[in-house]
């Protein structure tokens, strides 16, 4: 075991970070800064060692796989995201969540990974990529691995990372037809979303409705999933909401009452569906 | 808000930036945002600290040419990435533009989120040069102001895009 | 563009700080630096309500690079100050009142230690219970917030009693009678938000100490000479070793009215005996400072069949927090306002202050109207419907006329409320009936289209100022005037009211920053008042020197002062024979080096028309005995509901002013503008939310104020010119006009879009969805 470096560390390989981050347990890993500088300004966290990600190559960019799928490198800014042609179709809802975070400057500065990783259930990726159906690829110090972004959030603030593990990339399946959405109810722009739902419909059939900031984790249910991938109209949505809605948990916060979100689960999900439906870019 | 209690003291080491073109060697601890070193160590106290969270935009500067929060940047994160501030926009006719716009429509009163304001609204113009209004809401949304109640620096920018556009008809 | 253009006044003269803003040069509290000069931080408290028993302070001084502590046992007990209540310390003494109050400071070579030293500072407290509620705090037996209220030194009839920090009243007419000739009446009960000013800018101070003793204070500040008082009233120092002065400041909206930091910072410097800067971070901005009044309003109004007011009944009860601040003045504003611009023959306005376990709720632009115009209004329109006339035209039929005074029987003299109305109806298509919701939208997911208005006014004319004008040697103007720009362009106004008396250009005119030593006093930037008050004085010592001028032109050119003009640019000739004229300049010369000395013209007044004729109305605790001067304001506001949310957004506001002469056209309509989103801001997201006794968003991730993205699709200022006689060149009032409508007009609209009334401030999506849902579910 390497000596204990203190300060700024610029790995230029995902190896390279995860033996940095193993090598001291209380070495933070660094992508963006938009979360993590505000919580050492508000003195929240005091980390004495930071591992920066942004010089390795390999988490970078946003790029097309031999599968067509799309892989998205944990380093993407928000802003490369919302602006990627790539992420047509259901995919759609993943471009749409990106675009809606906090405002243009911060999307210059924060990352997927980053984002991700912090697993603040008021964030907008999370239902997204739940949505999606995507797979988070991780790095650590026993090598790599997937799991579905549905078993990526375990908890407030606690995902499936275990210590010395990275993000390193969200993989979005090939873009097939249909469509997604992202709706998003905040209080003013740039807000953390009061409620949230996420649809992707695949034009084959499947739907994938995920509500968030209701709860922990981002809301999901297999039933609502089968009843919307069968039938929607207005009724079956109702229905399907109101299965989500069992699977809530919402706090009271500053933002709205438990209740109020509680409501706002059937209307944002009938507007998700509906511009899912429609295609519609907003 | 949770304190951690600290066992180690804060370490203040060298650290080469390069600000406006120039480069500068300065002493930050890890924790020392790029805002704190541009007003404390530099003097260039064009960029505000309203917030420190990143949320107000009044400490806006460029930083690898595209506006980013210096509150939420660390200052040893910023090696070999050239950042620009207000201070070193000055020059570019761009920002001439829209100062002359924004002095034309009163688009400032406290001016205290004026520097950030401009710095976001000259990396849109680059970007964009024809933005319309809905185009310059999204981008600038991030800029709080509280004291115009925004019209002003809305028809600011758009006047500085015309103005910019038919001087460069002009000269090509 | 004013419909009256002088040669200054009537101008859209750009900003005189404008280059310093716009190249970032410009410098704000934070930006001031002196060399060697030590950093300040806070210790705030924990406890919503506790006695001190002690301090350890030992761990803190141990710290290297600590140079100075203070705490509540460097300050003497009878040092209080206030504005109509002296009852607050430099900082917390023997008890702390609210969560986040300052109770000691720590002066060290850097912010972090000075941070740092903080959080090794042990207290000692002795819990006490809280009081949160106002009306809980003024039920007989609820702990004490002062114990001593009764014998603290007031400057009005005040009625402090316990909990009780101010209670006013005023009655015209016979209200008990006045129902019984009403067919229709209307009673609710409104209730309203703290709001937080969010200027940009955090509140700071620099204390610069000179070995003899005297103190030099750069602050963040709306009134130089409110802070010289209240620091030397809290630390018991005599006026003349305070100087007070001014930086560029970035907004105030009455938070930097009266003290902050300055006190704590100042006794800092006197203990280290350095020079001292400390600026407050965001958070304690907002937990330490100063917010709206949260106001609890029962309202009753009255009218006849054909819609004419007669009788109105009111009853405020005010959260005032830990201390008296302006609190007793937004009472008493409130309840002299709270009519509108109407005629009602009979009313009963009172309210109360209640002490509370929060910090001090104090001026924030507006000062009580926007709460009472948010409950006039909305009971207005509700009236209307109830008597089946439309709101615009029961406004109209009620609304005050040139020759009708103001509530209380005080004199109004120039009136251009008429035109305002109607301007907005013409200018947002008031007759034409709105776009129903689309077609294709499902039942729970339509967004409906509605309009709302609201008139109100405020008050221009308040306490007391002076205006000093110097002819320079080179025939150019020196003006000082005392008054703090916050950034609404006051020095850009006054100067053009100084250049047009002097028939000068705008650039042959200068303008002095505050000063205490320099400047003559100025009471301060709030109230709406600068441009009248303040300008006031600066046409009176423009006068001055146009005297001085003649007579030293009279003896140069051998004629009658009588027959003499000033020409522009600076020269006065005789009548007609404009080759016959000296220049400022030679006079200047004669006067400096021949005779009579330096041309200094001077002026000095305080406001002294009187609130309310005796004979129209009685007052009980009256806290300003002369306020007044009216200037109008006509709103109206469409908005989108959006079923399936309850979010409000407004997509058109034409709010039309009349601001007597708009001395700068763009900084007049620019007061509008701001002050119609910040009051959008207040009507529809901002509250400061308490966690028990404890504030839970003093942060801007939590607290929302409007962003570029809600500025409506459309907002339209107009300016109307009444011409008020008293005033500059007939100008009054606009800074803050502009928002004292806004909620109203908002509420007014929702219920024309969505059939629903919501009396609670902030109307946000929740509190309207909950309106929607309980409006649709059968009785």
């Amino acid at each position: 075991m390497s000596a204990v470096q203190h300060g700024m560390l610029w790995p230029r390989t995902v190896d390279e970070a995860t033996a940095m981050l193993a090598d001291d347990p209380d070495a933070r890993p660094l992508a963006g800064g938009a979360t993590l500088v505000a919580m050492m300004n508000a003195r929240v966290l005091e980390p004495q060692t930071l591992v920066n990600l942004s010089r390795i190559d390999e988490l970078r960019g946003i790029r097309g796989e031999a599968d067509g799928g799309v892989r998205i490198g944990a380093f993407t800014r928000h802003a490369e995201t919302a602006a990627c042609a790539l992420m047509r179709g259901p995919a759609a809802v993943v471009r749409q969540a990106a675009s809606k975070i906090a405002n243009a400057t911060v999307r210059n500065m924060g990352t997927i990974g980053g984002s991700i990783s912090f697993a603040d259930p008021g964030l907008d990726y999370p239902p997204a990529i739940v949505a999606a159906g995507a797979s988070v690829e991780i790095a650590g110090p026993s090598g790599r691995r997937r799991i579905a972004a549905a078993d990526f959030f375990v908890d407030w603030y606690t995902t499936a990372l275990q210590p010395g593990e990275i993000v390193i990339a969200v993989l979005l399946g090939a873009p097939r037809m249909g469509g997604g959405a992202y709706v998003k109810h905040a209080r003013v722009a740039g807000d953390y979303a009061t409620a949230s739902a996420a649809v992707c419909i695949d034009a084959a059939g499947p739907v994938r409705a995920v509500i968030g900031s209701c709860g922990s984790t981002p809301v999901r249910d297999d039933d609502a999933d089968a009843l919307l991938s069968g039938d929607r109209s207005d009724a079956a949505i109702d229905r399907a909401a109101a299965l989500l809605e069992a699977r809530a948990d919402p706090l009271d916060d500053v933002r709205g009452s438990a209740e109020y979100r509680r409501l706002l689960i059937p209307r944002l999900l009938l507007r998700a569906v509906r511009r899912a439906e429609a295609g519609t870019d907003t | 808000m949770s304190v951690t209690a600290t066992t180690a003291k804060p370490v203040s080491t060298r650290v080469e930036l390069e600000i406006n073109g120039v480069a500068a060697d300065v002493r930050a601890g890890l924790s020392t945002t790029l805002l704190t070193v541009l007003r404390d160590e530099l003097h260039l106290t064009a960029a505000k600290r309203g917030c420190n969270q990143g949320v107000c935009g009044a400490c806006t500067v460029e930083i690898d040419g595209v506006p980013m929060r210096s509150c939420l940047s660390l200052a040893h994160g910023c090696v070999e990435r050239p950042v620009r501030t207000l201070e070193g926009l000055l020059e570019t006719p761009r920002m001439q533009a829209l100062q002359r716009a924004f002095a034309a429509s009163g688009a400032f009163q406290c001016g205290f989120c004026t520097p950030g304001m401009l710095v976001a609204a000259h990396a849109l113009l680059a970007a964009d040069p024809t933005p319309d209004d809905a185009a310059v809401r999204r981008e600038l949304s991030g800029n709080l102001c509280r004291c115009t109640g925004y019209a002003r620096i809305v028809a600011a920018v758009q006047d500085a895009a015309a103005a910019i556009n038919a001087s460069g008809e002009a000269a090509s | 563009m004013s419909a009256l253009v002088g040669t200054a006044v009537g101008l859209s003269v750009p900003q005189l700080e404008g280059d310093d803003k716009l190249c970032g040069s410009a410098q704000f509290i934070a930006d001031l630096h002196r060399p060697g000069m030590l950093h300040g931080a806070i210790l705030q408290s924990p406890h919503a309500h506790a006695r001190i028993r002690g301090y350890d302070l030992s761990a803190a001084l141990a710290l290297p690079g600590v140079r100075a502590i203070v705490t509540g046992d460097d300050l003497d007990e009878r040092h209080r100050m206030g504005a109509f209540i002296k009852d607050e310390p430099a900082f917390a003494k023997g008890k702390v009142r609210y969560v986040g109050e300052i109770v000691g400071a720590v002066a060290a070579d850097t912010e972090a230690i000075a941070r740092e030293a903080t959080r090794l500072i042990r207290v000692d407290y002795e819990e006490l219970p809280a009081v949160i509620d106002p009306a809980a705090a003024l039920t007989p037996g609820a702990a004490l917030i002062h114990e001593n209220s009764a014998s603290y030194i007031k400057v009005f009839d005040a009625g402090t009693d316990g909990n009780l920090c101010s209670r006013t009243e005023f009655t015209s007419g016979d209200v008990a009678a006045a129902w019984g000739q009403c067919d229709a009446v209307v009673e609710s009960t409104f209730q309203t938000q703290a709001q937080a000013h969010l200027s940009l800018e955090p509140v700071g101070a620099l204390a610069e100490i000179e070995a003899g003793g005297r103190i030099t204070l750069w602050s963040a500040n709306q009134s130089v000479f409110r802070v010289q008082a209240s620091v030397c009233e809290s630390l018991g120092l005599p006026m003349t070793r305070l100087r007070c002065l001014t930086p560029r400041v970035g907004a105030g909206f009455g938070n930097k009215m009266e003290a902050h930091v300055q006190p704590v910072v100042v006794l800092l410097a006197m203990k280290a005996r350095r020079t001292v800067r400390m600026v407050l971070s965001r958070e304690e901005d907002f937990e330490t400072v100063r917010a709206r009044h949260p106001f609890t309003i029962r309202i009753k109004t009255g009218a006849r069949r054909d819609g004419t007011l007669v009788a109105r009944e009111i009853e405020l009860l005010l959260d005032g927090g830990a201390y008296g601040d302006d609190s007793p003045g937004v009472l008493g504003y409130a309840l002299l306002m709270q009519c509108g611009p109407y005629r009602i023959p009979h009313v009963r306005a009172n309210g109360r202050v209640a002490y509370t376990n929060k910090l001090r709720f104090g001026a924030f632009r507006g000062f009580g109207v926007p709460q009472v115009t948010f409950a006039s209004e909305s009971q207005l329109d509700e009236l209307a419907a109830q008597l089946g006339i439309d709101p615009l035209a029961l406004r109209r039929g009620n609304m005050l006329v040139p020759g009708d005074p103001w509530f209380g029987g005080q004199a109004i003299r120039s009136n251009g409320l008429a035109e305002c109305v109607d301007i907005v109806e013409r200018e947002s298509g008031w007759s034409t009936p709105l776009p129903g919701p689309a077609a294709q939208a499902p039942p729970g997911q339509r967004l409906r289209r509605g309009r709302g208005v609201a008139l109100s006014a405020h008050i221009s004319g308040l306490l007391a100022s002076g205006a000093i004008v110097r002819l320079l040697e080179d025939g150019s103007v020196l003006l000082n005037t005392g008054a703090v720009d916050i950034g609404q362009g006051s020095n850009t106004v006054l100067t053009q009211i100084c250049a047009e008396a002097l028939q000068l250009p705008v650039d042959r005119v200068a303008i002095a920053s505050p000063d205490t030593d320099g400047s003559p006093y100025n009471w301060g930037t709030t109230a709406s008042r600068v441009t009248y008050v303040a300008g006031r004085s600066v046409v009176g010592a423009a006068a001055e020197i146009e005297r001085q001028l003649k007579r030293h032109a009279s003896e140069m050119l051998e004629c009658s002062v009588d027959d003499l003009e000033l020409l522009p640019g600076g020269k006065v000739a005789i009548k007609g024979v404009a080759q016959k004229a000296v220049s400022f300049a030679d006079i200047s010369g004669r006067a400096h080096w021949a005779t009579g000395g330096p041309l200094i013209g001077t002026h000095s007044w305080v406001f002294d028309q009187k609130t309310f004729d005796p004979k129209r109305a009685v007052a009980l605790g009256l806290p300003f005995a002369q306020i007044g001067v009216f200037s109008f304001n006509a709103l109206v506001v469409e908005v989108e509901v959006d079923e399936a949310t309850g979010q409000v957004r407004v997509v058109g506001a034409w709010s039309a002013c009349d601001v007597g002469r708009a001395i700068n056209p763009a900084m007049a309509k620019g007061q509008i503008e701001g002050a119609f989103v910040q009051g959008m801001g207040y009507a529809l997201v901002e509250e400061m939310v308490w966690d028990g006794a404890r504030l839970a968003n003093p942060s801007l991730m939590d607290y929302k104020i409007p962003t570029m993205a809600e500025l409506p699709e459309t907002l339209q200022a107009y300016l109307v010119e009444s011409e008020e006689p008293s005033g500059p060149f007939g100008a009054k009032s606009v800074g803050e006009l502009g928002i004292n409508g806004v909620a109203a007009a908002i509420a007014n609209a929702v219920a024309d879009a969505a059939g629903i009334r919501v009396r609670r401030l902030p109307m946000t999506g929740e509190r309207v969805l909950r309106a929607l849902l309980e409006s649709a579910t059968p009785a």
